[in-house]
C-alpha cells in the first residue's frame, strides 16, 4: 500500500478561542481529484493553507508526498501548485517577466508550456500586471500554478472570478500538460458545484471546521439518498438528518431496502441538505 | 462519434457513457470494429476528469463489449465473440418504468399514456435493423 499523496490527522486550529479546523482527518489517495466544498467560514482556505504548510497547526499534523506539511523538502516544493484564494503576485511587473521569474524557481519549468497555457488563457502577456482585471489575476496565478507540471495541485477557490468559458479551460487545462503516465492529485476549493460535478473523483465536505463526509462522487451519486424523515432505517445508515426538516440524507449501503424510498441528489442538492 | 454527457445529471458521468455505448451497440449504430474516441478526446471535448472516461472503457472492457487494440485505442468487439446480446427490451425498461410511475402519479389512465408513449416513437425516425 502506498502512501497517500495528501494525509491529515486530527488536524486541529484555533484562535482567539474559536475552533478553525476541528480534528480532520483524511488521507486523499494519489490521482484522486477531491472537491473540498462547505459553505464560507466552514474551514477551507485554512485546511489547505495548513496542508500547504503556510500555517501551524495547534495540534495534529499532514502530509504531501509522503512529506510533513512543516518541512516540506525543496523536492517536494518543486513538485507543487498552490492557488491562494488571493492571488499574491508582483505588481509591478508585467505578465511577460512575471511568469519567467517565478518559472526560474522551478526546476521542471517550460517556458512554451507555460506559453501555451497563457495563450489559452487569453492572458496579455505585455500588459502590467497591477492593470490586470480580477480574473485576469486568477488567470495568471492558475498558470503560474500549472507550469511546471506539478504532481500536486492546491487550489483555494481558483476560479471564482472567472467566465464559464474560462473556467471550462480550466478544467482542461488540470489534466492537461502533464508527461505521459503520472498522475495528478488535485484538491480544489469552489462554491460552483456544477463545475466540481465534472472533473471531481471524490468530495469532501467540511462545515464547521470538521470533515463532515468524504468519499468518492460515484459512491455518493450512487448511495446517497434523500428520504422521508419516517423512513424507517438503521441509525448508521443516517448521514444527516437536520431537526424539524422533512427528509434526511441516507447511505442505502446500510439500508438496502431503503433504496427506492428516497431521491437521488445532484452535488448542489446535498450541498443543501448537509448544511441545513 | 460522439457522446452525450450531462455532467450534472444525477447518474454517474461514467455510467452514462457505459449505457449509450451499450444502447449503440444494441441498435447497431455501433458495430465490431469501430473505434471509441480516444479518453483524452473526450475529457477535452467535455471538460471532464479522464479517469472517469478511463473508468467507464474499462467497465466496456470488462463486459467484452470492447477491446483495447495496441496502439490504436478502443473499438467495439466483435459481435460474434463471447459477449453475450443484451436484450433490447431489458434495456428500454428502465426508462419506461419512470414514465409509469409518472403516469400512475399523474393519475393518467392507461390508454392516454399508451397513447402518448406511440405518439412520441412516431415523432422519430424508425431506424434499420442491423441484425
Amino acid at each position: 500500500m502506498t502512501s497517500p499523496a495528501i494525509g491529515a490527522n486530527k488536524l486541529t486550529l484555533t484562535r482567539e478561542n474559536t475552533t478553525i479546523l476541528d480534528a480532520i482527518s483524511i488521507d486523499i489517495p494519489a490521482g484522486s481529484v477531491v472537491g473540498l466544498v462547505g459553505r464560507n467560514g466552514a474551514g477551507k482556505s485554512s485546511l489547505l493553507r495548513c496542508l500547504a504548510g503556510l500555517v501551524e497547526p495547534d495540534s495534529g499534523s499532514s502530509s504531501l508526498l509522503g512529506c510533513p506539511s512543516l518541512e516540506l523538502s525543496d523536492a517536494v516544493r518543486a513538485r507543487l501548485g498552490y492557488v491562494a484564494q488571493a492571488p499574491d503576485l508582483f505588481e509591478w511587473m508585467n505578465v511577460y517577466e512575471h511568469l519567467c521569474l517565478v518559472g526560474r524557481a522551478y526546476p521542471t519549468w517550460d517556458e512554451q508550456r507555460c506559453l501555451v497555457l497563457a495563450a489559452r488563457f487569453e492572458l496579455p502577456l505585455g500588459k502590467a500586471v497591477r492593470e490586470l482585471s480580477g480574473g485576469d489575476q486568477q488567470k495568471m496565478a492558475v498558470v503560474l500554478a500549472l507550469a511546471h507540471d506539478p504532481d500536486l495541485l492546491l487550489l483555494d477557490e481558483p476560479v471564482s472570478s472567472l467566465d464559464p468559458l474560462a473556467r471550462q479551460e480550466f478544467m482542461r487545462a488540470m489534466f492537461g500538460a502533464r508527461a505521459e503516465h503520472r498522475e495528478r492529485t488535485i484538491i480544489v476549493s469552489s462554491h460552483i458545484l456544477t463545475d466540481l460535478e465534472r472533473v471531481v473523483s471524490h468530495v469532501a465536505f467540511m462545515r464547521r471546521g470538521a470533515l463532515q463526509l468524504f468519499d468518492t462522487w460515484d459512491a455518493m451519486l450512487e448511495y446517497l439518498r434523500l428520504a422521508p424523515v419516517d423512513t424507517v432505517v438503521p441509525d448508521k445508515a443516517i448521514i444527516c438528518r437536520a431537526a424539524g426538516a422533512p427528509s434526511m440524507v441516507i447511505d442505502i449501503r446500510h439500508a438496502p431496502g431503503a433504496a427506492s424510498a428516497g431521491k437521488v441528489m445532484t452535488l448542489t442538492e446535498l450541498f443543501a441538505e448537509l448544511n441545513k | 462519434m460522439d457522446f452525450d454527457i450531462s455532467p450534472n445529471a444525477p447518474t454517474p458521468i461514467y455510467r452514462q457513457i457505459v449505457e449509450q455505448v451499450r444502447r449503440m451497440v444494441a441498435s447497431g449504430q455501433l458495430k465490431a470494429g469501430d473505434p471509441l474516441p480516444s479518453v483524452r478526446t473526450v475529457a477535452l471535448h467535455h471538460a471532464i476528469n479522464p479517469m472517469t472516461v478511463s473508468k467507464a472503457y474499462s467497465l466496456l472492457e470488462t463486459e467484452q463489449l470492447v477491446v483495447r487494440l495496441r496502439g490504436v485505442g478502443m473499438a467495439i468487439a466483435d459481435a460474434g465473440g463471447t459477449s453475450p446480446k443484451r436484450d433490447k427490451l431489458a434495456m428500454l425498461r428502465p426508462a419506461l418504468d419512470a414514465a409509469a410511475l409518472t403516469a400512475r402519479q399523474l393519475g393518467l389512465d392507461d390508454a392516454a399514456a399508451m397513447a402518448l408513449f406511440q405518439t412520441c416513437l412516431d415523432q422519430l425516425p424508425l431506424k434499420d435493423d442491423h441484425d
